[in-house]
């Protein structure tokens, strides 16, 4: 990455300033952009680009530090899951439940009213301790519950946004508004894909999302870097099934053609390597013509396996969550780098946004989630994907320790609203030592106090986990070094999560 | 005396991307004579040369003339960190952190170890000095920091976009037939510099191509380019250039880049995606002014201040038939639309201050941006760390929009909108029959909806009245589902009956008259603070509306303080933004236009002119089109036309080997740049191969029909309603609904941008999915099919005949005899369509040289 360099360097030594600059024309002439760049067919480039010409933006690189995860799976819970009813229990909220919160807590601002004048809303669930290391979580969870020696359970995360937008672009791209890189696109910048066949940075969305597709997007990244959605079934990516009629051989055909007819039109251009690339990019959709389906296609599993992850449960959700976190091992099983399984369509009721009933809500996001993301980390453990995946399960959020106090009065719904202030995430592979929790938050669960874990710093220290700096990882645009934890984000968390 | 004119010389040197590099040269010269004086000095006298006797004035002025070469710019007019460097008292006393220097003792002065680059300061912050200066200035304040008499205080920034362009003499070159024009004459001499030749010029039917593309967007008739290759007058080519620039369609692809560059969108982004009813006037007010060749200082008033300068609008004028001025200037004020259709997180602006400081930081970004080229929002949070824009100035600029709000108003006199209002018991019938039950869905929106209506007046006006929120909304308040769901069979009954009168009454609705959303003013001015970090809740100093420093004398806003007063601050940024004065404003936009024609700008970082973008090629030469620019009237096409006419434009894209190998990004425009056409151009095409494109302009926004697939991200399907008249679909893409939460795919694939924030050149992008996209993708292959019966009515059933005339419509010439073996070999094995699609993919297709 040319943006390690200090800025003086790149300043004095006229090569770096000219290398510089030729790969950002590079960049925004598209040479070499695309999963192509390492595929050029002819091998050749024109005599213009031969000397110092682009090297594939998406090869795999050697991360710059030691790292423990070499790909990463991320179980996003749109909507935002409660900490207090899934892996924080608080009995003194259960105590004062009906009652306003003693003074002594402050207040704080959520989405539709404020913590003082809310009434404290205890939780229903029972939490039980598992595994050897007695890890406490509620009985939401009865298929992950016991994979608690597997889990690092972070109960102090936190950031500043208490509406859906703002803190699903604070969690994925690290900034409050759209515009920013994803962390998976950062992750992809820094480390390429090991796959060139397929996409490297994969979505599998349950539905809408609430911030639109910028959320997965690259931002000001080359468009390479930005996040594929994949279905399951055998078109998975957009455009990627054949016109009606149209065999693969006809397509190979085609692509034949387009090369033949290519010939004189790019000789007569002096080998123009972005012509060529364009080319490039023709094989590589065939390929991933065959790729994809393939990855997608999960006959091939056994009904055991089909079975672990729910694929045979009545209800329609649980086994589409299933499905694709099945998908999802998959693909890191090919080589993806990073994936992201959505659950939550990005409606109130069917997210894990629990304005109104948050019990029951999360009874059905629970019953829809629980068992694939259990047979996720069961499947990875025994297939030894897990040591080098790092997992992480967690929303835009937490929810408050309050009713919801959104328009309704005094609630008697059992909702509750936003709670960015303290939240929960776990951590699980790549690295992590199971079966213990990181952080705290007060004694009803509102705010992160001990040891809290900034988004930034759960930034830093997710890409520490993958080898990369996150002060170093850093791409110039409109005039200035960007990174994902803009001027913030300590790693410590990494070394908590590892020890 | 002696001020060493940095810039002078920039284009000595190669055309770097930092300017320090092309300013350095000419500062070296100096400095190694006195480099090796001062090593002959310290050699022969002592070890200690730092005693204030030993004087040395032109060492002195060598160390001023650095101090004003590398520090003024940002420590001088525009005093960052309070620090001016500009004289010796000023730096005795020095900035925010202490002294700068410490006359006689450099090793405990700031200036020197911020330049030696030791301790937290690292000065200039994006180079680091050359040892010998640092040297320089170490013996220049151990010697005492002497300043000589002789030395004047710069006035001017010495970094070459701060200062005013200055016309400079047309250079001399030798081959003067091929120097048709001034702007061939710098071009050449470039190129002559470098011994460099220029490429042949293109052919003609290439040439047609590239000026249809470059002007429209559309492909040229294949009659056109007929006419062209075979018109043996003089003027051929020109008139070629005058039939697309008056042709309507050069207004639309103008137009849409301008968009790209005012972040255009028909929603606001973000959860709630509001959608901006009246974006398309302003849409079509753009791409107006285009057309009509509005001068461009003229075109940037009015959006800043059109109510402000053209005061005298309609509002208010009740007569039957307004004054034909007064409906200019009303029209004019469609112009300011540019503040109201930014990407806004409405759901988020919970606190009235927050929503207004959200909108006035956005409207400063995006008017620094497009107008100064300048990455202003840098300093939102802390001063800029590389250019002289401080936190204040951002704030003072931001003060410029304060007591500004957006409003819907009426495009029609009173009398108009009283005619529609006194059919208001129509519309209150049909209201009521809504909501007794017929229509389903309950009144919705919220608290957070009336918090934005309260503070965003037009967005969700509607929506303000209606009472707190239903139980347990969110402040996304989504629309109800199907209201049949749980309905009997007796209840549908009843409720088909209800939804017949229902719709009845809506018929007889009447029409609403036309409106615009446009800036207007609050009752009062609200304060403008600088934010702390960015943050509104933290308010640091009060501001008041001023212009950053370093960019000259700033416009003076006359506001009584205690009478009522039609505010005027917008007017007196607009004055002072467009007037010539400014040294970025023309030269910023002449960029542009010579981006537009040749792929890269002269800068070509378009968006910042500042010390991290790139420095300029032609550096004379953009200042000479700058100068021309203005002289001519802001008249875009005229300098268009301009660029259009010389020969350095007409050039091949294919030069001289030795030439790419030497300057493979063509700094020197030894060759014309190869260029993909953008998504927008792309989809277009298609359509017009294809025969389908519909060229009506202007109107609102239309929604095409996406699949499955292409909708799966979207949250509220439901807010798509696919346009219901097929031929709307194939409309040109600038008409098409920029939804800023569900980009389509089509136009995002072939890099879009996301209206995120001012996009002032799209990136270029190869990737596998573009090739999905015209193999397989719905669009690609039914337009292939329409292709395909449009060249069998042509060509009837005779394979050679089809590829002729398929050929034809897509390249606008008949196919080599190599081209012709390959079509015929497939389509020998494929169909019609099919070989139609073939042609969508190649390369040609999609790349003008």
């Amino acid at each position: 990455m040319s943006t390690e360099r200090g800025a003086n360097e790149r300043m004095l030594d006229p090569k770096v300033l000219r290398d510089d600059s030729r790969r950002r024309f590079l960049r925004d002439a598209g040479l070499g952009l695309g999963w192509l760049a390492a595929l050029d067919l002819s091998g050749e480039l024109s005599p213009a680009f031969a000397e110092g010409a682009p090297s594939n933006p998406l090869a795999p690189k050697t991360p710059p530090l030691p790292a423990t995860a070499k790909s990463m799976i991320s179980l996003f819970m749109q909507g935002g899951p409660s900490q207090v009813d899934t892996y924080d229990p608080k009995p003194l909220l259960t105590k004062y439940n009906g009652q306003h919160p003693p003074e002594s807590f402050g207040n704080a601002q959520f989405q539709d009213g404020q913590f003082k004048t809310s009434l404290l809303l205890g939780t229903r669930r029972t939490f039980g301790k598992y595994g050897q290391s007695g890890l406490e979580i509620s009985d939401l969870f009865p298929h992950t519950a016991p994979l608690a020696d597997d889990l690092a359970v972070v109960r102090s995360c936190y950031h500043e946004g208490f509406t859906h937008s703002q803190a699903q672009f604070l969690i994925n791209n690290g900034w409050p508004r759209i515009g920013r890189p994803s962390l998976g696109a950062w992750v992809m910048y820094g480390l390429g894909t090991e796959n060139a066949n397929l996409p490297g940075f994969v979505v599998l969305l349950q539905g809408g999302v609430r911030t639109g597709s910028a959320v997965y997007g690259n931002g000001f990244l080359p468009a390479i870097y930005q996040g594929t959605t994949f279905r399951s079934g055998s078109n998975p990516i957009l455009n990627l099934k054949r016109p009606e009629g149209m065999s693969a051989q006809d397509q190979r055909q085609m692509l034949d053609s387009l090369g033949k007819i290519s010939e004189n039109y790019i000789e007569e251009r002096q080998q123009d390597a972005e012509l060529t690339a364009r080319l490039s990019s023709y094989e590589l959709a065939f390929r991933m013509q065959m790729s994809a389906p393939e990855a997608t296609d999960i006959s091939t599993e056994s009904d055991e396996t089909k079975k672990l992850y729910g694929l045979d449960d009545p209800n329609a959700k649980a086994a589409s969550f299933g499905g694709r976190c099945l998908l999802a091992r998959r693909l890191v099983e090919r080589g993806v780098r990073f994936v992201q399984v959505w659950s939550g369509d990005g409606m109130n009721a069917t997210d894990w946004d629990g304005h109104a009933q948050c019990d029951q809500n999360h009874l059905d996001r629970a019953k829809e989630t629980d068992k694939g993301v259990a047979a996720l980390l069961v499947d990875l453990k025994r297939r030894g994907l897990l040591d080098s995946t790092l997992v992480t399960w967690g929303g835009e959020f937490g929810r408050s320790p309050t009713s919801d106090g959104g328009g309704d009065g005094p609630s008697d719904k059992g909702g509750r609203d936003h709670n960015p202030y303290g939240f929960t995430t776990w951590y699980a592979g790549g690295g992590v030592k199971g079966g213990k929790t990181i952080g705290e938050t007060d004694e009803l669960g509102l705010r992160a106090t001990v040891d809290p874990v900034h988004l930034h710093d759960m930034h830093a220290s997710t890409l520490a986990m993958l080898g990369l700096d996150h002060t170093k990882l850093t791409y110039r645009y409109l005039g200035r070094d960007f990174r994902l934890t803009d001027v913030a984000g300590k790693t410590d968390l990494a070394a908590k999560l590892k020890a | 005396m002696k001020q060493i004119r940095a810039f002078s010389s920039a284009s000595a040197g190669m055309p770097d991307k930092r300017d320090d590099r092309t300013m350095r040269r000419p500062v070296l010269k100096i400095r190694s004579k006195l480099w090796l004086g001062l090593c002959l000095g310290a050699c022969i006298f002592s070890p200690i040369i730092y005693s204030q006797n030993a004087s040395n004035a032109a060492g002195d002025e060598a160390a001023i003339t650095l101090l004003n070469g590398k520090c003024a710019t940002c420590h001088g007019q525009s005093r960052m960190s309070e620090l001016d460097t500009r004289n010796r008292e000023s730096l005795l006393k020095g900035g925010s952190r202490g002294p700068a220097i410490v006359p006689g003792k450099a090793a405990e002065s700031r200036l020197f170890l911020a330049i030696k680059r030791e301790g937290d300061l690292k000065m200039p912050p994006n180079v680091t000095l050359p040892a010998a200066d640092v040297e320089a200035i170490r013996q220049w304040i151990d010697r005492g920091a002497n300043w000589p008499s002789t030395v004047k205080v710069v006035e001017q920034p010495t970094f070459w976009s701060f200062r005013k362009p200055v016309r400079s003499a047309v250079p001399q070159v030798s081959d003067t037939l091929w120097a048709k024009n001034a702007i061939d004459a710098f071009v050449l001499a470039r190129m002559e510099k470098e011994g460099m030749r220029p490429a042949p010029a293109a052919d003609r039917r290439t040439l047609i191509r590239r000026v249809s593309f470059d002007l429209t967007g559309l492909p040229p008739d294949a009659t056109d380019v007929d006419a062209f290759v075979s018109d043996q007058s003089p003027d051929a080519y020109s008139k070629v250039v005058e039939k697309y620039l008056a042709s309507p369609r050069y207004g639309e692809h103008w137009g849409k880049a301008y968009l790209d560059l005012v972040r255009y969108a028909d929603t606001a982004g973000f959860e709630t995606d509001h959608f901006y009813p009246n974006a398309w006037r302003y849409r079509d007010y753009v791409v107006s002014a285009f057309n009509t060749d509005k001068p461009y200082n003229e075109f940037v008033q009015e959006q800043i201040a059109a109510d402000e300068i053209w005061s005298n609008n309609m509002d208010g004028d009740g007569s039957t038939r307004a004054p034909e001025k007064k409906q200019q200037d009303l029209l004019r004020r469609v112009g300011t639309g540019l503040f109201t259709v930014g990407s806004f997180p409405i759901e988020y602006t919970y606190f009235g201050e927050e929503a207004r400081a959200e909108w006035q930081s956005e409207a400063v970004d995006v008017t620094g941006a497009a107008f100064l080229g300048l990455t202003v929002g840098c300093a939102k949070c802390h001063d800029h760390k590389f250019d002289p824009i401080r936190q204040k100035d951002y704030y003072s600029l931001a003060a410029f929009f304060a007591g500004s709000e957006e409003r819907e108003i009426p495009l029609v006199n009173a009398f108009a909108v009283q005619t529609y209002n006194r059919q208001m018991p129509l519309i209150q019938f049909a209201e009521k029959l809504k909501s007794s039950g017929a229509g389903g869905g309950r009144g919705r929106g919220g608290a957070a909806a009336g918090r934005a209506a309260a503070v965003k007046p037009g967005v969700a006006g509607d929506q303000a009245a209606l009472p707190a929120a239903a139980p347990g909304a969110d402040a996304n308040a989504e629309p109800s589902a199907d209201p049949t769901r749980e309905l009997s069979a007796a209840q549908m009954a009843t409720r088909a009956v209800a939804m017949q009168k229902l719709g009845e009454a809506y018929a007889r609705l009447p029409t609403k008259y036309a409106t615009a959303t446009v800036l207007a003013h609050s009752d009062s001015i609200p304060e403008t603070h600088i934010m702390v970090r960015g943050d509104w809740k933290q308010k640091g100093a009060l501001t008041e509306p001023a212009t950053p420093p370093f960019l000259g004398t700033g416009p003076a806003v006359n506001e009584p303080k205690d009478v009522l007063v039609v505010p005027q601050r917008r007017k007196a940024l607009a004055l002072w933004l467009t007037s010539p004065e400014n040294p970025l404003f023309a030269r910023v936009e002449v960029n542009r236009i010579w981006q537009a024609l040749f792929s890269y700008g002269l800068v070509r970082t378009p968006n910042d002119f500042g010390r991290q973008g790139d420095a300029p090629t032609h550096p004379e030469l953009l200042d000479w089109l700058a100068t021309e620019f203005v002289e001519k009237g802001y008249s875009v096409k005229q300098l268009t036309r301009l660029i259009m006419l010389s020969n350095a434009y007409q050039q091949g894209s294919v030069g001289d080997i030795q030439n790419v190998k030497k300057d493979p990004e063509n700094f020197y425009l030894s060759r014309m740049n190869r260029r993909r056409l953008n998504s927008d151009s792309i989809r277009d095409t298609i359509l017009a191969t294809s025969g389908n494109l519909n060229l009506k302009a202007g109107g609102m926004s239309v929604i095409v029909p996406l699949n499955k697939e292409e909708m799966e991200a979207a949250r509220m399907p439901q807010l798509w309603p696919p346009e219901p008249d097929p031929r709307e679909w194939f409309r040109r893409s600038i008409y098409l609904q920029i939804k800023r939460s569900l980009t389509l795919p089509m136009l995002a694939i072939f890099d879009s941008p996301d209206s995120a924030v001012s996009c002032a050149r799209r990136d270029v992008s190869t990737v596998a999915p573009q090739a999905l996209a015209l193999m397989n993708g719905d669009f690609a292959v039914a337009q292939a099919d329409l292709f395909a019966a449009q060249v069998k009515k042509e060509a009837g059933d005779v394979p050679d005949e089809q590829v002729n005339k398929a050929w034809r419509r897509a390249f606008g010439r008949i196919p080599t005899a190599r081209e012709k073996e390959i079509a015929l070999d497939y389509l020998q094995k494929n169909s019609l369509s099919r070989l139609c699609l073939f042609i969508f993919n190649i390369t040609e297709f999609i790349y003008v040289d």
